[in-house]
Protein backbone atom coordinates (compact mmCIF):
# COMPACT_ATOMS: atom_id res chain seq x y z
CA UNK A 1 0.00 0.00 0.00
CA UNK A 2 1.25 3.47 -0.76
CA UNK A 3 2.65 5.56 2.41
CA UNK A 4 2.90 9.07 3.63
CA UNK A 5 5.80 10.08 4.69
CA UNK A 6 5.49 13.85 5.47
CA UNK A 7 4.91 16.86 4.28
CA UNK A 8 6.35 20.05 2.76
CA UNK A 9 4.46 23.83 2.97
CA UNK A 10 6.51 26.27 0.99
CA UNK A 11 6.12 29.45 -1.02
CA UNK A 12 6.26 29.33 -5.10
CA UNK A 13 7.58 33.18 -5.68
CA UNK A 14 8.68 32.85 -9.22
CA UNK A 15 11.96 34.70 -8.04
CA UNK A 16 12.59 31.53 -5.94
CA UNK A 17 13.18 29.49 -9.41
CA UNK A 18 14.93 32.29 -11.30
CA UNK A 19 17.12 32.48 -8.16
CA UNK A 20 18.11 28.69 -9.00
CA UNK A 21 18.06 29.61 -12.52
CA UNK A 22 20.82 31.97 -12.32
CA UNK A 23 23.13 30.16 -10.10
CA UNK A 24 22.55 32.97 -6.77
CA UNK A 25 22.97 30.00 -4.33
CA UNK A 26 25.80 31.97 -2.65
CA UNK A 27 24.64 35.16 -3.36
CA UNK A 28 24.60 36.61 -0.07
CA UNK A 29 20.93 38.19 -0.99
CA UNK A 30 19.65 34.63 -1.67
CA UNK A 31 21.63 32.72 0.59
CA UNK A 32 19.62 32.83 3.65
CA UNK A 33 16.48 31.43 0.85
CA UNK A 34 18.65 28.25 -0.02
CA UNK A 35 20.39 27.29 3.24
CA UNK A 36 16.73 27.25 4.38
CA UNK A 37 15.64 24.47 1.61
CA UNK A 38 19.06 22.68 2.57
CA UNK A 39 17.29 20.48 5.32
CA UNK A 40 14.34 19.55 3.03
CA UNK A 41 16.07 18.59 0.51
CA UNK A 42 18.53 16.09 2.50
CA UNK A 43 15.59 14.57 3.95
CA UNK A 44 14.26 13.77 0.54
CA UNK A 45 17.48 12.46 -0.52
CA UNK A 46 17.30 10.30 2.57
CA UNK A 47 13.59 8.92 2.18
CA UNK A 48 13.72 8.87 -1.45
CA UNK A 49 9.93 9.71 -2.26
CA UNK A 50 8.46 8.15 -5.09
CA UNK A 51 5.57 10.48 -5.80
CA UNK A 52 5.36 14.07 -4.40
CA UNK A 53 1.43 15.23 -4.63
CA UNK A 54 1.43 18.89 -5.18
CA UNK A 55 -1.96 21.15 -3.76
CA UNK A 56 -0.58 24.30 -5.65
CA UNK A 57 -2.18 27.45 -7.62
CA UNK A 58 -1.90 28.02 -11.42
CA UNK A 59 -1.46 31.67 -12.42
CA UNK A 60 -3.69 32.32 -15.35
CA UNK A 61 -1.14 30.28 -17.12
CA UNK A 62 -2.54 27.18 -17.65
CA UNK A 63 -6.02 27.97 -17.01
CA UNK A 64 -7.73 30.86 -18.11
CA UNK A 65 -10.85 32.56 -16.32
CA UNK A 66 -13.21 31.56 -19.50
CA UNK A 67 -13.19 28.48 -17.36
CA UNK A 68 -11.32 28.32 -14.29
CA UNK A 69 -11.24 25.36 -11.93
CA UNK A 70 -11.84 25.31 -8.70
CA UNK A 71 -10.10 22.29 -7.93
CA UNK A 72 -8.11 20.26 -10.90
CA UNK A 73 -6.21 17.14 -10.77
CA UNK A 74 -3.92 16.46 -13.20
CA UNK A 75 -3.44 12.76 -14.54
CA UNK A 76 -0.59 12.85 -17.65
CA UNK A 77 2.21 10.80 -17.73
CA UNK A 78 4.34 14.15 -18.39
CA UNK A 79 3.81 18.28 -17.80
CA UNK A 80 5.52 20.68 -19.88
CA UNK A 81 7.18 23.81 -18.22
CA UNK A 82 4.58 26.70 -19.12
CA UNK A 83 5.37 29.67 -21.09
CA UNK A 84 4.67 32.26 -18.80
CA UNK A 85 5.92 35.01 -21.08
CA UNK A 86 9.85 34.53 -21.37
CA UNK A 87 9.72 31.05 -22.82
CA UNK A 88 9.49 27.76 -20.49
CA UNK A 89 12.33 27.67 -18.05
CA UNK A 90 15.66 25.28 -18.77
CA UNK A 91 14.28 22.25 -16.64
CA UNK A 92 12.90 19.12 -17.68
CA UNK A 93 9.20 18.15 -17.82
CA UNK A 94 7.70 17.18 -15.06
CA UNK A 95 7.22 13.34 -14.72
CA UNK A 96 3.41 12.72 -13.99
CA UNK A 97 2.69 9.36 -11.70
CA UNK A 98 -0.67 8.21 -14.13
CA UNK A 99 -1.09 5.00 -11.67
CA UNK A 100 -1.57 6.91 -8.49
CA UNK A 101 -3.48 9.98 -10.36
CA UNK A 102 -5.94 8.16 -11.78
CA UNK A 103 -6.49 6.23 -8.85
CA UNK A 104 -7.10 9.48 -6.70
CA UNK A 105 -9.32 10.23 -9.48
CA UNK A 106 -11.56 7.52 -8.90
CA UNK A 107 -10.95 7.23 -4.88
CA UNK A 108 -11.94 11.18 -4.60
CA UNK A 109 -15.24 11.07 -7.04
CA UNK A 110 -16.43 8.09 -5.09
CA UNK A 111 -15.63 9.91 -1.56
CA UNK A 112 -18.09 12.67 -3.00
CA UNK A 113 -15.25 15.12 -3.87
CA UNK A 114 -15.85 15.63 -7.65
CA UNK A 115 -12.86 16.71 -8.97
CA UNK A 116 -12.33 17.86 -12.69
CA UNK A 117 -8.73 16.37 -14.23
CA UNK A 118 -6.29 17.84 -16.31
CA UNK A 119 -3.94 16.14 -19.26
CA UNK A 120 -1.65 17.48 -21.29
CA UNK A 121 -1.33 20.98 -19.98
CA UNK A 122 1.78 22.53 -19.11
CA UNK A 123 2.21 23.32 -15.62
CA UNK A 124 3.73 27.10 -14.20
CA UNK A 125 6.02 28.03 -11.62
CA UNK A 126 3.78 27.00 -8.76
CA UNK A 127 4.53 23.38 -8.68
CA UNK A 128 8.37 24.10 -10.11
CA UNK A 129 9.79 27.21 -8.65
CA UNK A 130 10.50 25.62 -5.47
CA UNK A 131 10.44 22.28 -6.58
CA UNK A 132 13.94 22.59 -7.96
CA UNK A 133 15.02 23.98 -4.65
CA UNK A 134 14.50 20.87 -2.74
CA UNK A 135 14.42 17.92 -5.49
CA UNK A 136 16.40 19.47 -8.25
CA UNK A 137 16.40 17.55 -11.88
CA UNK A 138 20.10 16.32 -11.91
CA UNK A 139 19.93 15.81 -14.70
CA UNK A 140 16.20 14.79 -14.92
CA UNK A 141 13.93 15.16 -11.69
CA UNK A 142 14.23 12.34 -8.82
CA UNK A 143 10.86 10.95 -9.14
CA UNK A 144 7.13 11.69 -10.41
CA UNK A 145 4.11 14.04 -8.92
CA UNK A 146 0.78 14.45 -9.12
CA UNK A 147 -0.51 18.23 -9.35
CA UNK A 148 -3.76 19.23 -7.60
CA UNK A 149 -4.29 23.03 -8.70
CA UNK A 150 -6.73 25.30 -6.36
CA UNK A 151 -8.16 28.30 -7.23
CA UNK A 152 -7.15 31.09 -5.46
CA UNK A 153 -7.36 33.86 -8.30
CA UNK A 154 -10.88 34.16 -9.30
CA UNK A 155 -13.65 34.34 -6.42
CA UNK A 156 -15.18 32.55 -5.14
CA UNK A 157 -12.44 30.35 -4.31
CA UNK A 158 -12.51 27.84 -2.00
CA UNK A 159 -12.93 28.51 1.92
CA UNK A 160 -10.13 27.12 4.01
CA UNK A 161 -12.25 24.57 6.00
CA UNK A 162 -12.76 22.86 2.17
CA UNK A 163 -9.10 22.76 1.55
CA UNK A 164 -8.83 21.10 4.71
CA UNK A 165 -11.23 18.58 3.88
CA UNK A 166 -9.50 18.16 0.12
CA UNK A 167 -6.31 17.31 2.22
CA UNK A 168 -8.40 14.40 3.99
CA UNK A 169 -10.02 12.84 1.15
CA UNK A 170 -6.31 13.10 -0.64
CA UNK A 171 -4.75 10.92 2.36
CA UNK A 172 -8.05 8.45 1.69
CA UNK A 173 -6.96 8.11 -1.88
CA UNK A 174 -3.58 8.21 -1.61
CA UNK A 175 -3.05 5.36 1.23
CA UNK A 176 -6.18 3.40 -0.51
CA UNK A 177 -3.58 2.89 -3.57
CA UNK A 178 -2.49 -0.94 -3.61
CA UNK A 179 1.30 -0.68 -5.20
CA UNK A 180 3.84 0.14 -2.73
CA UNK A 181 4.91 3.78 -2.64
CA UNK A 182 5.99 6.36 -0.86
CA UNK A 183 4.39 9.69 -0.99
CA UNK A 184 5.31 13.26 0.26
CA UNK A 185 2.70 15.85 0.32
CA UNK A 186 3.27 19.72 -0.83
CA UNK A 187 1.18 22.46 -0.39
CA UNK A 188 2.69 25.73 -2.45
CA UNK A 189 1.90 29.24 -1.65
CA UNK A 190 2.09 32.52 0.17
CA UNK A 191 3.04 33.66 3.12
CA UNK A 192 2.33 37.28 3.52
CA UNK A 193 2.09 39.13 0.43
CA UNK A 194 -0.50 41.20 -2.14
CA UNK A 195 0.10 41.97 -5.61
CA UNK A 196 -2.49 44.68 -6.30
CA UNK A 197 -3.31 48.51 -6.03
CA UNK A 198 -1.93 50.76 -3.36
CA UNK A 199 -1.71 48.12 -0.63
CA UNK A 200 0.81 45.86 -3.08
CA UNK A 201 3.91 44.90 -1.22
CA UNK A 202 1.97 44.61 2.38
CA UNK A 203 3.77 42.02 4.55
CA UNK A 204 3.38 40.93 8.34
CA UNK A 205 5.67 38.70 9.34
CA UNK A 206 4.06 38.51 13.02
CA UNK A 207 1.19 36.83 11.49
CA UNK A 208 3.25 34.47 9.15
CA UNK A 209 5.17 33.34 12.27
CA UNK A 210 1.61 32.78 13.53
CA UNK A 211 0.57 30.70 10.69
CA UNK A 212 3.84 28.87 10.94
CA UNK A 213 3.01 27.74 14.50
CA UNK A 214 -0.84 26.70 13.67
CA UNK A 215 -0.34 25.09 10.78
CA UNK A 216 1.55 22.42 12.51
CA UNK A 217 0.02 22.54 16.66
CA UNK A 218 -3.53 23.77 15.82
CA UNK A 219 -4.48 23.15 11.85
CA UNK A 220 -8.04 23.15 12.59
CA UNK A 221 -7.77 27.25 14.02
CA UNK A 222 -7.04 27.66 10.51
CA UNK A 223 -9.44 25.57 8.69
CA UNK A 224 -12.02 27.83 10.74
CA UNK A 225 -10.65 30.94 9.28
CA UNK A 226 -12.39 33.10 6.72
CA UNK A 227 -10.58 34.33 3.24
CA UNK A 228 -11.43 38.02 4.82
CA UNK A 229 -8.98 37.10 7.90
CA UNK A 230 -6.32 35.76 5.94
CA UNK A 231 -6.39 38.89 3.02
CA UNK A 232 -6.65 41.27 5.98
CA UNK A 233 -3.71 39.18 7.71
CA UNK A 234 -1.96 38.13 4.72
CA UNK A 235 -2.88 40.25 1.61
CA UNK A 236 -5.14 40.07 -1.02
CA UNK A 237 -2.62 36.91 -2.20
CA UNK A 238 -1.70 35.14 1.35
CA UNK A 239 -4.95 33.64 0.45
CA UNK A 240 -2.50 31.06 -0.91
CA UNK A 241 -1.77 29.43 2.61
CA UNK A 242 -5.07 27.14 1.83
CA UNK A 243 -2.53 24.99 0.18
CA UNK A 244 -0.65 24.38 3.04
CA UNK A 245 -4.24 23.68 4.91
CA UNK A 246 -4.91 21.17 2.23
CA UNK A 247 -1.21 19.92 2.76
CA UNK A 248 -1.76 19.67 6.28
CA UNK A 249 -4.87 17.81 5.96
CA UNK A 250 -3.42 14.70 4.10
CA UNK A 251 -1.06 14.32 7.07
CA UNK A 252 -1.66 12.34 10.21
CA UNK A 253 -2.35 14.22 13.60
CA UNK A 254 0.64 13.01 14.93
CA UNK A 255 2.67 14.65 11.96
CA UNK A 256 5.15 16.97 13.35
CA UNK A 257 7.37 19.88 12.31
CA UNK A 258 10.84 19.11 11.49
CA UNK A 259 11.88 21.93 10.57
CA UNK A 260 11.08 25.75 8.95
CA UNK A 261 12.95 29.13 7.29
CA UNK A 262 11.73 32.37 6.57
CA UNK A 263 12.86 34.78 4.82
CA UNK A 264 11.00 38.03 3.98
CA UNK A 265 13.60 39.75 1.30
CA UNK A 266 11.13 41.91 -1.18
CA UNK A 267 7.22 41.55 -1.59
CA UNK A 268 6.41 38.09 -0.27
CA UNK A 269 7.55 36.25 2.61
CA UNK A 270 9.40 33.26 1.53
CA UNK A 271 9.04 30.26 3.94
CA UNK A 272 9.44 26.37 3.88
CA UNK A 273 8.33 24.05 6.68
CA UNK A 274 8.82 20.28 6.68
CA UNK A 275 6.70 17.53 8.62
CA UNK A 276 7.27 13.93 9.28
CA UNK A 277 5.19 11.26 10.24
CA UNK A 278 6.04 9.30 13.08
CA UNK A 279 5.81 5.86 11.17
CA UNK A 280 8.14 7.72 8.04
CA UNK A 281 11.31 5.91 9.82
CA UNK A 282 14.81 7.28 7.91
CA UNK A 283 16.58 5.02 5.86
CA UNK A 284 19.65 5.97 6.96
CA UNK A 285 20.34 7.36 10.54
CA UNK A 286 21.30 10.68 10.08
CA UNK A 287 18.10 12.92 10.86
CA UNK A 288 17.36 16.56 8.77
CA UNK A 289 19.31 19.29 10.09
CA UNK A 290 17.24 21.87 11.93
CA UNK A 291 17.64 24.82 10.04
CA UNK A 292 18.76 27.96 11.77
CA UNK A 293 15.27 29.15 11.77
CA UNK A 294 13.44 26.07 13.58
CA UNK A 295 13.07 26.37 17.36
CA UNK A 296 13.98 22.81 19.12
CA UNK A 297 11.53 23.49 22.10
CA UNK A 298 8.73 23.62 18.85
CA UNK A 299 8.91 19.66 18.50
CA UNK A 300 8.30 19.16 22.03
CA UNK A 301 5.43 21.11 22.02
CA UNK A 302 3.81 20.02 18.63
CA UNK A 303 3.82 16.19 20.40
CA UNK A 304 2.27 17.65 23.90
CA UNK A 305 -0.36 19.10 21.70
CA UNK A 306 -1.30 16.12 20.20
CA UNK A 307 -2.40 17.67 17.35
CA UNK A 308 -6.02 16.21 16.63
CA UNK A 309 -8.08 17.13 13.07
CA UNK B 1 -22.18 38.93 -1.24
CA UNK B 2 -19.44 35.83 -0.27
CA UNK B 3 -20.26 35.69 2.95
CA UNK B 4 -16.05 34.95 3.23
CA UNK B 5 -15.41 38.36 2.24
CA UNK B 6 -17.39 40.42 4.76
CA UNK B 7 -15.48 42.90 5.75
CA UNK B 8 -13.01 43.33 3.08
CA UNK B 9 -14.12 46.39 1.78
CA UNK B 10 -12.90 48.11 4.30
CA UNK B 11 -9.88 47.38 3.71
CA UNK B 12 -8.31 50.22 1.70
CA UNK B 13 -6.13 49.84 -1.67
CA UNK B 14 -7.26 46.46 -2.25
CA UNK B 15 -8.87 45.10 -5.91
CA UNK B 16 -10.07 41.64 -5.18
CA UNK B 17 -10.86 40.14 -8.65
CA UNK B 18 -13.94 38.43 -8.15
CA UNK B 19 -16.62 37.40 -10.97
CA UNK B 20 -18.03 40.89 -11.46
CA UNK B 21 -14.10 42.20 -12.25
CA UNK B 22 -13.39 39.51 -14.40
CA UNK B 23 -16.16 39.83 -16.62
CA UNK B 24 -15.42 43.40 -16.72
CA UNK B 25 -12.43 42.86 -17.37
CA UNK B 26 -12.39 39.69 -19.30
CA UNK B 27 -11.49 40.92 -22.84
CA UNK B 28 -8.38 42.35 -21.69
CA UNK B 29 -7.13 39.27 -19.58
CA UNK B 30 -7.37 37.34 -22.58
CA UNK B 31 -5.11 39.37 -24.51
CA UNK B 32 -2.64 39.60 -21.41
CA UNK B 33 -2.98 35.91 -21.17
CA UNK B 34 -2.12 35.49 -24.37
CA UNK B 35 1.38 36.35 -24.22
CA UNK B 36 1.92 32.74 -22.89
CA UNK B 37 2.16 32.03 -27.05
CA UNK B 38 5.50 33.28 -28.33
CA UNK B 39 3.87 34.37 -31.84
CA UNK B 40 1.44 36.87 -29.84
CA UNK B 41 4.64 38.47 -28.32
CA UNK B 42 6.18 38.54 -31.15
CA UNK B 43 3.11 40.60 -32.97
CA UNK B 44 2.63 42.81 -29.82
CA UNK B 45 6.63 44.33 -30.45
CA UNK B 46 6.76 44.57 -33.81
CA UNK B 47 3.06 45.80 -34.39
CA UNK B 48 1.09 46.48 -31.62
CA UNK B 49 -1.78 47.93 -32.93
CA UNK B 50 -2.39 45.51 -34.72
CA UNK B 51 -2.12 42.98 -31.29
CA UNK B 52 -4.67 45.62 -29.81
CA UNK B 53 -7.03 45.65 -33.18
CA UNK B 54 -6.84 42.11 -33.36
CA UNK B 55 -7.53 41.21 -29.47
CA UNK B 56 -10.30 44.39 -30.05
CA UNK B 57 -8.95 46.29 -27.28
CA UNK B 58 -10.60 50.07 -26.28
CA UNK B 59 -8.93 52.96 -26.61
CA UNK B 60 -8.51 52.67 -22.95
CA UNK B 61 -7.29 49.50 -23.15
CA UNK B 62 -4.79 50.09 -25.75
CA UNK B 63 -3.96 53.68 -23.72
CA UNK B 64 -3.50 51.14 -20.11
CA UNK B 65 -1.24 48.40 -22.07
CA UNK B 66 0.73 51.20 -24.28
CA UNK B 67 1.60 53.30 -21.43
CA UNK B 68 2.67 50.39 -18.64
CA UNK B 69 -0.08 52.37 -16.57
CA UNK B 70 -0.29 49.31 -13.59
CA UNK B 71 -1.91 51.30 -11.66
CA UNK B 72 -5.08 51.86 -13.65
CA UNK B 73 -4.50 48.52 -15.06
CA UNK B 74 -5.31 46.84 -11.60
CA UNK B 75 -8.33 49.54 -11.12
CA UNK B 76 -9.87 48.60 -14.44
CA UNK B 77 -9.71 44.82 -13.52
CA UNK B 78 -6.60 43.57 -14.81
CA UNK B 79 -5.63 40.35 -13.37
CA UNK B 80 -2.16 40.77 -11.77
CA UNK B 81 -0.84 37.39 -12.84
CA UNK B 82 -2.17 38.32 -16.54
CA UNK B 83 -0.52 41.77 -15.99
CA UNK B 84 2.66 39.63 -15.19
CA UNK B 85 2.90 38.23 -18.68
CA UNK B 86 2.98 41.55 -19.95
CA UNK B 87 5.84 42.46 -17.52
CA UNK B 88 7.81 39.54 -18.16
CA UNK B 89 7.45 41.08 -21.79
CA UNK B 90 8.58 44.75 -21.61
CA UNK B 91 11.04 43.09 -19.38
CA UNK B 92 9.68 44.79 -15.96
CA UNK B 93 10.24 42.79 -13.04
CA UNK B 94 7.43 42.43 -9.92
CA UNK B 95 9.19 45.25 -7.70
CA UNK B 96 8.87 47.10 -10.44
CA UNK B 97 5.16 46.51 -11.18
CA UNK B 98 4.29 46.31 -7.37
CA UNK B 99 5.66 50.17 -6.87
CA UNK B 100 3.42 51.09 -9.71
CA UNK B 101 0.58 49.73 -8.22
CA UNK B 102 1.44 51.68 -5.08
CA UNK B 103 2.58 55.32 -7.15
CA UNK B 104 5.88 54.72 -6.53
CA UNK B 105 8.98 54.91 -8.08
CA UNK B 106 11.03 51.48 -8.22
CA UNK B 107 13.68 53.41 -6.23
CA UNK B 108 11.41 54.56 -3.86
CA UNK B 109 9.71 51.01 -3.39
CA UNK B 110 12.98 49.70 -2.92
CA UNK B 111 13.77 51.75 -0.18
CA UNK B 112 10.79 50.09 2.21
CA UNK B 113 12.04 46.83 1.91
CA UNK B 114 14.57 44.71 3.55
CA UNK B 115 17.20 42.97 0.82
CA UNK B 116 16.61 45.71 -2.09
CA UNK B 117 18.56 43.70 -4.17
CA UNK B 118 16.71 40.21 -4.10
CA UNK B 119 15.00 40.49 -7.33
Amino acid sequence: MARILGGIGTSHVPTIGGAYDRNKQNDPDWAPLFKGYEPVKTWLAERKPDVLVFFYNDHATTFFFDHYPTFALGVSAQYAIADEGLGPRAVPPLKGHTGLARHMADALVNDEFDISVFQDLPIDHGVHSPLTLFWPPSPDWPGKIVPIEINVLQHPIPTPARCWKLGQAVRRAVLSYPENLKVVIVGTGGLSHQMNGERAGFNNEKWDRKFLDLIARDPKKLAAMRHADYIRLGGTEGAEEIMWLAMRGALSPRAKKIHQNYYLPMTTAMAVALFEEPDAKPALKKKARPGRDARPSFRTRAARAGIQR
Amino acid sequence: MNPQLKGIETLEGTYLFDLATSAKALRLNRFLHGFTVPGNRALFKENPDAAFAGAGLSAEERRMVRELDWAALIRYGASFFCLEKLGRVKGISNPEMVAGFRGESLDQFLKTRRVPGAR
